[in-house]
């Protein structure tokens, strides 16, 4: 075990929390989606390393897929969305931005306690990772509930998707090849769908405030 | 001799920080594409200043005429507390990051007062945004250190600095939380960008230079100095406590040139990275300041929880 290796996979997981609470705090989607092209370069930087612990090319496989398809195509892809639908900013969430902050600092502080034991008890070299995964887990579904704009809400979700594969890597270094291009495959559908829902609200509501969808149209 | 190097350390702080902040000017300059003037022009403008005399206002009291020198003692105290090319010190027992902390918002507060005491609306109004910033600012600073010193087992900040030095590079992962904390506090509180402009007197958006409107001639040199020092003792608390790598263990003289070059290599880098973010980023409206405070103090929040568990 390279202590060098296992301290920069520790970093990057800080990293990777401190690019989470940034889609918190900042205004415009455009920052959204620059923090989430960061989260993903620096989630697939982790997994090359920690494809460098394991001495698996496999990994690396995975680290690179990482970095292409999350950092370089699905930020393209939000971008060409928000130049279509053209709204530059997340009008009034449902929390302020320091209760939606301290919020997040609860969920943090509920991520580390229930990985207490398991951190604990694990001897990987990656255990210091497990509760800030978690944590990453529990702010993408906190964005998802929190925000009204629905591209928002896709980056919510794909913040928690990150926090999922981070997850994995930190518990197993990674799940097989073979299932990541799977979940790959999953995402980019689903962005598919989402990005055809996102088209349908504005064309039909001419809003991306999702909670107009409970009134109707006329 | 470590009395010689402990007393060496403030006066390295007073001698570096002007250059300091002549060399983050000169450097945004470059970015922006202007000739700039060059790093050592604060050496100049403070040579100008300590040979003009100092005007005061005739409805001025006594609180003006001392801040100046009142603020300069501090921010030199305070330079004394904070590990700059040697661990191991017998100045770490002078005081820890308590003391360092109630040192700098002596200072500030002084400022304050003295901003209200000629009775003039900008400083005022500057004292007044002082306030808000420093109190949401200064235990921001207070917490992402505590972080720190929670690993290391001591408040002492030279002893923090000595105790990563010898646990290698173990620091926690909570200390990115910490340090992008303690960056966000760092542009806060020394007048920096996307909270105030320092290189303009904009009457409607200034904080820091409202404030110190009032001082001419040596006494706004101390002022300005006692500033600069300030960011320079912000840059190397960043500089050697997260990044402790390589200050003298010994006192040796080779050891200490070598601490002294990565001294000015961490400064340099650092105030690399506050150009490009001056030059990148606009300054907040004063009523989205506390929203950025309060991300800072929320990551400083999390490192001290995070070094707990």
């Amino acid at each position: 075990m390279n202590p060098a290796i296992v301290y920069l996979v520790e970093l990057g997981s800080g990293a990777i929390l401190v690019t989470a609470l940034a889609v918190i705090w900042r205004h415009s989607l455009q920052a959204y989606i620059g923090a989430f092209r960061l989260q993903s370069f620096l989630l697939g930087a982790v997994a090359a390393l920690l494809s460098q612990l394991q001495g698996s090319l496999e990994l690396l496989g995975v680290a690179l897929l990482i970095a292409l398809v999350k950092g370089w195509f699905i930020p393209r892809f939000l971008r060409r969305l928000l130049a279509r639908v053209g709204s530059g900013r997340e009008v009034r969430p449902y929390l302020n931005v320091a209760a939606s902050l301290l919020i997040c600092g609860a969920l943090v502080v509920v991520a580390y306690s229930a990985t207490a034991d398991l951190v604990a008890a694990s001897r990987l070299p990656t255990r210091n990772g497990v509760p800030l995964a978690l944590a990453v887990v529990l702010i993408g579904f906190f964005v998802l509930i929190s925000r009204r704009q629905a591209i928002t809400q896709v980056i919510g979700f794909l913040v928690l998707e990150n926090g999922i594969a981070m997850l994995a890597l930190m518990v197993s270094y990674g799940l097989p090849l073979m299932v990541e291009l799977g979940v790959f495959l999953d995402v980019l559908i689903a962005l598919w769908i989402m990005q055809v829902v996102v088209y349908r609200i504005r064309d039909t509501f001419d809003t991306l405030d999702v909670t107009r969808l409970k009134g109707l149209r006329h | 001799m470590a009395w010689w190097i402990a007393l060496f350390q403030p006066l390295l702080a007073l001698l570096l920080a002007p250059l300091l902040v002549g060399f983050i000017a000169w450097l945004k300059a470059g970015a922006q594409q202007r000739r700039g003037a060059p790093p050592w022009q604060p050496y100049l403008d403070l040579r100008k200043l300590l040979a003009k005399e100092a005007v005061v206002s005739r409805h001025a009291s006594w609180l003006l005429r001392t801040t100046p020198g009142l603020v300069f003692a501090a921010t030199v105290a305070a330079a004394a507390l904070v590990p700059a090319i040697a661990v191991g010190l017998p100045s770490d027992n002078l005081g820890d990051l308590l003391a360092l902390v109630s040192l700098l918002l002596l200072a500030t507060f002084f400022l304050a007062l003295a901003g209200l005491d000629p009775g003039s609306a900008f400083g005022g109004m500057g004292s007044s945004r002082e306030m808000t910033i420093a109190s949401l600012a200064e235990p921001t600073l207070l917490m992402a250190i505590f972080s720190l010193s929670l690993g290391a087992g001591t408040t002492h900040l030279g002893r923090i600095a000595e105790a990563a030095l010898i646990g290698g590079i173990g620091l926690h992962p909570s200390a990115i939380l910490a340090f992008v904390a303690m960056f966000i506090a760092m542009l806060a509180e020394n007048a920096r960008l996307p909270v105030d402009n320092p290189s303009t007197h904009l009457e409607l958006t200034m904080i820091h230079e409202a404030m110190i409107l009032e001082y001419s001639g040596r006494h706004l040199a101390l002022v300005e100095w006692a500033a600069w020092t300030r960011l320079y003792l912000f840059l190397a608390m960043l500089a050697n406590l997260f990044f402790p790598w390589g200050i003298a263990q010994t006192l040796a003289p080779l050891a200490l040139i070598g601490a002294a070059a990565a001294l000015l290599a961490k400064l340099a880098l650092l105030a690399l990275v506050v150009a490009a973010l001056e030059t990148k980023v606009a300054k907040l409206r004063l009523f989205r300041v506390p929203e950025l405070l309060s991300v800072s103090f929320i990551l400083a929040f999390l490192a001290v929880a995070a070094s707990y568990f």
